[in-house]
């Protein structure tokens, strides 16, 4: 478990800054309760601080890419394991998954969203 | 063996003491290695669903299974996934098996206020006449009917069916196969007798007394305490102790306590304490004389699912001051003298035995060998942790030794596999209802029952 969890995790989280170049169209609760979400389960590799304006947003092709990825059976159940995980097990497992998709994962590392399961609607872990 | 050794010797214990007594050296330790660093879990999240691990099961072993029914059906039989099959075509098909037993205890019906069930009393077997068996892969799940033998087979166990597939819906199996022993390991054992004493069961903290003199016994004859000459020579050939699981009895599992009032509890020790500790009075006796391997059992103070982790050596601190403890894993793998060790304490074994027809202890044993998984009802009925990235319980290489500690009685058989593996499959007894341990040589895979039986109070004499 981790250390860090306070009684005001579940209270819902306000961003303090806005990055730059946020792409349009994305609700803001999403967001929030993603954070939420995350928080509440133990796999937290995750900083808690909202990304910084030095690091550029992922653009959607990419974030459909990894959708696609995470929703490819052969790979095995994409819940309750990072991207990177997923992608790591197949390739020990012989199903060779397209190197892109670990560079994409490693580029992003710190964006919760890239390195997650997508998350449908807010809903999931 | 051990007593055709020692037996002309005997009649030195009517002789008047020597001036010089003879001492025996143990054989030293040649060769030990710990394989058991897939079964040691460092940091444990449980976050996970358990669809990973069938997932990697069927992954992993899906090749092999591939591979026998090639070898068994021809190299040319349609290897077909499950939403590939087509009415009427013979082809082959590998998944995991799931059986639908009624009587299956399921937590979410003990739970449900709309039927309003009493819980089901444990039954000694599970299986009725009207379970089902499906067949799953990635995708689907199919109903399995035909020249299966659905009361012997376990959930979880990965298997390639040969038939076709019906109008309904069902697979008419006409041939099925598993995916048998594994790849055999090079054998590089000792050229002199070296024998391992393998005991389990030993049930500490039970209520009697009476298995206390038969565990003193082991532990004499282990040390070389007792018997002539010939004997604690015999006993110098002992290189290891194996115990496997159960060091504590059933009854320090109580937990009355919890429903007592707290000023009825308040003096009142655990029943494990006080059991521990003669645990470790028993192991310091043992350590100061030869390796120990201790692997924790059903009723042990460790985790419940498996594998289970090695004892905490704060536990034990007389006797963990001696390196010759060694605190390991259940399931446990070593290479001991060049010789394969791989067991568990017995926990899956029984576990099949309540899902299966299956009734002999050392048939199931070498059924898990030939389905390549030890413990193929892990998750299902069996706890076991959410791994995620690969399945331990697959059996990779052919051990040369493959136990498993607390069953009913002794049995052993040597079994020779079709590309040259040699298995001793040995059923280690449970010491606290049988007073019986195994010696296993080494050289020729050999195994022999020692049995400390003393006088109980029913016995005239």
């Amino acid at each position: 478990m981790e250390q860090s969890r306070r009684i005001t995790d579940s209270f819902p989280r306000r961003r303090r800054r806005r990055g730059p170049g946020r792409p349009p169209g994305r609700l803001k609760d999403r967001k929030d309760k993603d954070k939420d979400k995350d928080q509440d389960k133990a796999q937290l590799k995750v900083r808690q601080c909202p990304r910084g304006p030095s690091q550029a947003p992922p653009d959607p092709a990419l974030m459909e890419m990894l959708r696609r990825f995470d929703l490819s059976w052969e790979y095995g159940p994409c819940s309750g394991i990072t991207r990177l995980q997923r992608w790591e097990r197949a390739q020990e497992l012989g199903l060779s998954p397209p190197g892109p998709i670990r560079d994409a994962l490693l580029e992003h590392r710190d964006n919760p969203d890239v390195t997650y399961r997508w998350v449908w609607d807010g809903l999931g872990w | 063996m051990f007593s055709e050794q020692a037996a002309p010797t005997a009649q030195g214990l009517l002789a008047p003491p020597s001036g010089e007594p003879p001492t025996f050296p143990r054989v030293a330790v040649a060769g030990y290695s710990d394989l058991s660093q897939p079964f040691r879990l460092g940091e444990r999240s449980f976050c996970r669903q358990y669809a990973h691990v069938y997932a990697v099961r069927l992954a992993g072993m899906r090749p092999r299974l591939e591979q026998r029914a090639r070898g068994r059906w021809g190299e040319d039989v349609a290897l077909r996934r499950l939403s590939e099959l087509r009415e009427g075509e013979k082809c082959c098909v590998v998944g995991t098996l799931f059986k639908a037993m009624q009587l299956q205890p399921s937590i979410l019906q003990e739970i449900s206020e709309e039927h309003n069930l009493v819980p089901q009393p444990p039954l000694p077997k599970y299986i009725q006449p009207c379970d089902e068996l499906m067949l799953e892969d990635e995708l689907q799940r199919i109903r399995l009917e035909g020249a299966i033998d659905v009361q012997r087979l376990v959930t979880g166990t990965i298997v390639a069916v040969y038939g076709c597939e019906e109008e309904d819906g069902r697979f008419l199996v006409e041939d099925h196969c598993l995916a048998d022993l594994p790849p055999a390991l090079p054998w590089s054992g000792p050229s002199s007798d070296r024998f391992v004493l393998l005991a389990s069961g030993l049930g500490l903290g039970s209520m009697s007394g009476e298995a206390l003199l038969s565990t003193q016994l082991l532990v004499d004859v282990v040390t070389g305490q007792l018997g002539a000459e010939g004997e604690q020579s015999c006993a110098a050939h002992i290189t290891r102790v194996i115990l496997a699981g159960n060091l504590l009895s059933q009854n320090t599992q109580s937990r009355d306590t919890i429903n007592k009032a707290k000023y009825l509890t308040k003096k009142t020790q655990a029943a494990s304490v006080e059991a521990v500790k003669m645990l470790d009075e028993i192991l310091l006796q043992l350590c100061t004389s030869v390796p120990v391997d201790v692997m924790p059992g059903e009723f042990d103070p460790t985790n419940y699912t498996l594998p289970q982790q090695p004892l905490h050596r704060c536990m034990l601190p007389l006797a963990s001051a001696y390196a010759t403890l060694r605190l390991v894993t259940n399931p446990y793998q070593a290479s001991l003298d060049g010789v394969r060790f791989l067991g568990t304490s017995g926990q899956n074994i029984s576990d099949i035995f309540k899902y299966s027809s299956m009734d002999d202890y050392l048939e199931i044993l070498e059924w898990t060998l030939l389905a390549g998984h030890i413990s193929p009802t892990a998750p299902d009925t069996l706890g076991c942790y959410p791994f995620y990235k690969s399945d331990p319980f697959i059996l990779t290489e052919c051990p040369h030794v493959y136990f498993c500690g607390n069953a009913p009685r002794f049995q052993s058989k040597l079994l020779q596999g079709k590309e040259g593996q040699r298995v001793l499959l040995v059923t280690v007894p449970d010491f606290s209802a049988t007073q019986t341990a195994c010696l296993v040589n080494l050289r020729d895979l050999s195994c022999q029952p020692i049995t400390f039986s003393s006088f109980g109070a029913d016995a005239e004499d």
